[in-house]
């Protein structure tokens, strides 16, 4: 099922567009990688899909979901792990925030919710921290409890950009394991930029390179194997 | 206890102690948000607003509470234009504000007098009908933090990934940044313009230090709020002293002793590691990191047989 798409998209920050016609399509039940140089405007790419920026022009659509609602994003931006030390938080309040944008504002935090933050945090291998102040943890510790609250939200779409900075080889493949589970048991898409390409290839379902278009100006030229095309022609 | 045979310290303590509820719960999310300083300048605008209401012959203090709403508005408009540098807005607001008030001052020579208990705010000043203004705004302002809590926890721990969640930012930013104006409006009266910040600063400055999480940090910031208003309050009675003032300096102290404190305990934790001796030290670390190493990897794996 096609999920979000955007066509011919072109942004900029100031006067040159970074983004130069983008045509970009995302089925649901995915795993896929986003990636490419820096500078390749990869973030920014995301920033668009997610409709923190507005495009100069193009079209950016994200569908509703089977039951006809808007899709739960959740979202793991790339300095979010860098954030306030002096938050003043344990690991489990902020995981258990994740829980919040399905609860709303009234209903009870109960025991699902609370099996789920558990769950989210083990995943993660954060579980024995839990009662740790954030501000106390490693940089990838903080990324993991960032990737443990998106998690907690039950997300339709987990957007992830540069996730596995600051992890282990052990724990980047934990991770992409993880991801994988998430898309196969529950049926969830993943999208995650990535530099870490060939060791995270066996467990994606497709990539997406962004490329630097010949004479200047980065542009989204490339892609894999599949049905994901980039440029006006397509 | 004698003083509270006057009305006006029974009303004073009420008043006080509404506002030392809402002022540091206001003030753990402005600090965190780096927006500590909105508290004071929406004082200042809302001086300007007093002097407008003397002179237009409206009441003073509806005055300074409208104009302190509007410039909690214009400032959070502003604050999102200036993306990066959200302090722009703030400074500028400010000395527009106190500018206006100074000259519309200068306007009005009978305002000047009255004006001190603006400006360093003072126990008697607070009016019945104040009070009920300091009431009905603390009703707001704690209606408002219960429905909203757990959005208001989300945007101020980070604002892109709340609204891609589904949290109205925008709305919910510019609310809380008028419940703050209509509590430094409604603060004036006991504290003072110029020390209103120091209510809001203080206590969260103190429980962010200390606190363990963040339930804890807006309950510790509360009471301590609590504990420096009425004890402000009950000295500036007896010894006489503009209570604003007292209030702020009692917290200062409350927040001096407390880094002392800290400090003092980090101090005597770190000696009681050192006897242990280093080695020991960083072979626990080492177990604890392979260990945690271990548990991801057993999840994920039991997680892919479900």
């Amino acid at each position: 099922m096609l999920l979000a798409s955007m066509q011919d998209v072109v942004f900029g920050y100031d006067r040159e567009p970074v983004v130069n016609r983008l045509s970009m399509d995302i089925y649901s039940n995915e795993f896929m990688a986003l990636s490419g140089p820096n500078g390749a405007a990869k973030t920014t790419s995301l920033k668009l899909l997610l409709g923190i920026l507005k495009p100069w022009s193009g079209r950016v659509q994200i569908n509703r979901n089977e039951k006809g609602g808007k899709p739960i994003i959740g979202y793991v931006p790339q300095q979010v792990a860098s954030f306030n030390s002096g938050f003043p938080s344990t690991v489990y309040e902020l995981v258990r925030s994740g829980c919040s944008m399905r609860l709303g504002l009234f209903k009870r935090f109960g025991n699902k919710q609370a099996a789920l933050v558990q769950s989210s945090l083990e995943a993660v291998g954060m579980w024995e921290l839990r009662d740790r102040k954030i501000g106390e943890l490693s940089g990838g510790q903080k990324q993991r409890v960032c990737i443990a609250r998106a998690l907690a939200q039950e997300p339709d779409v987990l957007i992830l950009d540069e996730p596995t900075t600051g992890m282990d080889l052990e724990s980047r493949k934990g991770f992409y394991e993880l991801m994988r589970h998430h898309v196969k048991a529950h049926g969830r898409t993943v999208v995650m930029v990535t530099h870490g390409l060939e060791e995270a290839e066996p467990y994606l379902d497709r990539t997406i390179r962004l490329e630097r278009e010949e004479g200047g100006g980065w542009a989204c030229l490339t892609t894999s194997s599949c049905s994901v095309h980039f440029g006006p022609e397509a | 206890m004698g003083m509270f045979d006057y009305e006006f310290m029974q009303r004073a303590f009420w008043a006080g102690g509404m506002i030392a509820i809402i002022a540091p719960l206001l003030g753990v999310y402005l600090v965190l948000r780096r927006q500590v300083l909105m508290a004071d300048t929406l004082s200042h605008v809302s001086l300007a607003g007093v002097a407008i209401g003397a002179i237009a012959g409206i009441n003073p203090s509806v005055g300074g509470f409208l104009v302190a709403v509007l410039g909690a508005l214009v400032i959070e408009r502003l604050r999102q234009n200036f993306r990066g540098y959200g302090e722009v807005s703030i400074a500028v607001i400010m000395t527009g504000g106190l500018a206006l008030a100074l000259v519309l001052m200068s306007m009005d020579s009978g305002l000047n007098r009255s004006f001190s208990s603006y400006l360093f705010g003072s126990i008697v000043a607070v009016s019945t009908e104040q009070l009920w203004i300091i009431g009905a705004v603390f009703v707001i302002v704690l209606a408002f933090w219960v429905t909203m809590r757990r959005p208001l926890y989300n945007i101020t721990f980070d604002e892109e990934t709340a609204q891609i969640g589904g949290t109205h930012v925008r709305w919910l930013s510019q609310t809380f940044s008028v419940l703050t104006g209509m509590t430094v409006a409604a603060a004036m009266p006991i504290v003072g313009v110029l020390l209103v910040s120091a209510l809001m600063a203080l206590p969260a400055a103190l429980s962010l230090r200390f606190a363990r999480g963040f339930a804890s940090a807006l309950i510790m910031a509360v009471l301590i709020g609590l504990t420096g208003m009425f004890g402000g309050l009950t000295t500036s009675y007896y010894v006489n002293t503009p209570p604003g003032a007292t209030v702020a300096l009692l917290l200062l102290a409350f927040l001096l002793i407390g880094l002392g404190i800290q400090r003092i305990l980090n101090r005597m934790r770190r000696g009681n590691d050192m006897l242990e001796g280093p080695d020991l030290d960083s072979r626990r670390f080492w177990q604890r990191q392979s260990g945690n190493a271990q548990k991801s990897k057993v999840q994920t794996e039991v997680l892919h047989k479900n």
